[in-house]
């Protein structure tokens, strides 16, 4: 089917966002890196704020989104109601912490807030497993876009780490972030693999949502260069290498910066890669 | 499966001449954009080795599915499931998300670009609510296409299903809807191909 570039944005920027506040929820458990909290939790909301405008966009009839609320079975409520719920609990937070609200009271809110975000990264991946498109026909496409969103965050929270220029908060933080990005790039290159899977063992089975157009047709250059390369290796070797420390020409925040932009690259890939994978059983029109 | 009342079309690919004549009838009575149909006539075919080679044709639309993927995840329920069967949508509070798009299985649904609305086949309910038939059912020069209730063994659908033996009765594969429109292809017409048709890929 064509690209929807409003739901890849929509998708991609709902990601970034929920990535980048559980960050912030980590760093309230964590107890350090408080210089970030304010600024990501702001990212979290803009972000959140530009993928809803991209969902807004792929809309015929806008004005009518209130019909939806009559149906809370569609995956389209969900979305929105999860939607929401986050981004009041992101205003909530930044409110305490204008208040100056106590850490206990502002963790909690926190915490609560990553409910909905959790489910909401879910959800926007669990609305395309449908049984009419085969290639999508799996709970392993929510658990990416699941995932996904926790390596966007890490990258985010890097980013965030790096630029308070703080040197204790950069030096007792970069090695736990960086350990977690790379199991996170672990478990993604597993899905990565088990999505591969399920294309090859998928029913009704067609050239055009096939494994082999992944490794070796037209969609090759999108997995190898966009996913493979871009998506997982860099970020990896970024991370090790700002972990270590023996990037020379590479400070942290822009070694930090260039591995989000690497992962928001794959993420833009990889939703292309579905796009073109969902045929349905027939398309006759 | 069919206690219910089920409005549906039978087609007779022993009969269809793959003329289009049902499209051109379809777009007339409904209306229906250039470049977007409710009913579009596909080749099969040909099959096989020469000189021993099979075509037929297959005039696909809207399989008015029993369990309906595309009425399940509209989020206003603006596809809905008529008492009769018919599977219809409501233009009024059509959102344009396109879900029930990429609900459907057989791609046979279409996005009005100037109304911003999803379209289908509707059965020609402003002909058969009257007791007339769908245009295409009219107007099919093969007299190859029937219209009625899978649940009234009286129905025209019901009797040329029964005349023409289960074994050459076929349907669009299931993908857990349940496509109610029926196909009648006799082996020695062709052979009913379950793989894809020509032009099949999008």
């Amino acid at each position: 089917m064509s690209i929807e570039w409003a739901l890849v944005g929509f998708t991609l920027f709902v990601g970034l966002s929920v990535g980048t506040f559980g960050g912030v929820v980590a760093t309230e458990w964590w107890g350090k890196a408080t210089e970030v909290r304010l600024p990501g939790a702001i990212a979290a909301l803009v972000a959140l704020a530009i993928g809803g405008f991209s969902s807004v966009l792929h809309l015929g009839h806008p004005e009518r989104i209130f019909g939806a609320l009559g149906h809370p079975t569609s995956g389209i409520f969900m979305e929105s109601l999860m939607l929401g719920l986050f981004g009041l609990d992101i205003l909530a937070y930044l409110i305490a912490m204008r208040r100056d609200a106590s850490d206990q009271r502002r963790k909690t809110i926190a915490t609560i807030g990553m409910v909905p975000a959790i489910l909401l990264a879910f959800a926007v991946g669990d609305t395309y497993v449908l049984a009419s498109r085969p290639a999508w026909d799996t709970l392993i496409l929510p658990v990416i876009y699941l995932v996904s969103a926790g390596v966007m965050g890490c990258f985010s929270l890097s980013v965030l780490i790096a630029r308070t220029k703080v040197v204790e908060t950069i030096a007792t933080t970069t090695a736990a972030v960086n350990r977690v990005t790379v199991y996170a790039l672990g478990v993604q290159t597993v899905l990565l693999i088990a999505y591969l899977v399920h294309l090859a063992i998928a029913p009704y089975a067609d050239a055009s949502r096939s494994a082999t157009r992944v490794l070796a047709g037209d969609l090759a250059p999108l997995f190898w260069i966009g996913l493979v390369l871009i998506g997982l290796l860099a970020p990896a070797m970024l991370t090790t290498l700002l972990g270590r420390k023996k990037a020379e020409n590479l400070t942290p925040l822009s070694s930090a910066q260039l591995g989000l932009l690497c992962v928001l690259v794959a993420g833009v890939a990889f939703r292309v890669m579905m796009f073109s994978l969902g045929s349905s059983i027939r398309h006759f029109f | 499966m069919t206690e219910k009342p089920q409005k549906t079309l039978v087609i007779d690919l022993d009969r269809c001449i793959g003329c289009h004549g049902c499209e051109v009838a379809c777009k007339q009575e409904n209306g229906v954009a250039l470049g977007v149909y409710y009913n579009k006539v596909l080749s099969v075919g040909p099959v096989g080795k020469f000189p021993d080679l099979e075509q037929y044709f297959l005039p696909t639309v809207c399989q008015e599915c029993y369990d309906p993927e595309c009425v399940k995840v509209c989020p206003t329920g603006a596809s809905y499931k008529r008492a009769d069967g018919t599977v219809l949508i409501n233009k009024e509070i059509c959102l344009g998300c396109r879900y029930c798009i990429m609900a459907c299985p057989y791609g046979v649904r279409s996005f009005n670009q100037e109304k911003k609305v999803v379209e289908k086949c509707t059965l020609c309910t402003q002909l058969t609510d009257i007791g007339e038939k769908p245009a295409c059912v009219k107007n099919c020069c093969g007299k190859a296409r029937f219209f009625g209730d899978l649940a009234d063994p009286n129905s025209d659908v019901s009797r040329v299903l029964a005349e023409a033996g289960s074994d050459s009765v076929h349907s669009l594969p299931d993908a857990g809807n349940h496509p109610s429109v029926r196909y009648i292809l006799h082996r020695k017409t062709a052979t009913w191909q379950d793989g894809h048709v020509r032009g099949d890929f999008s």
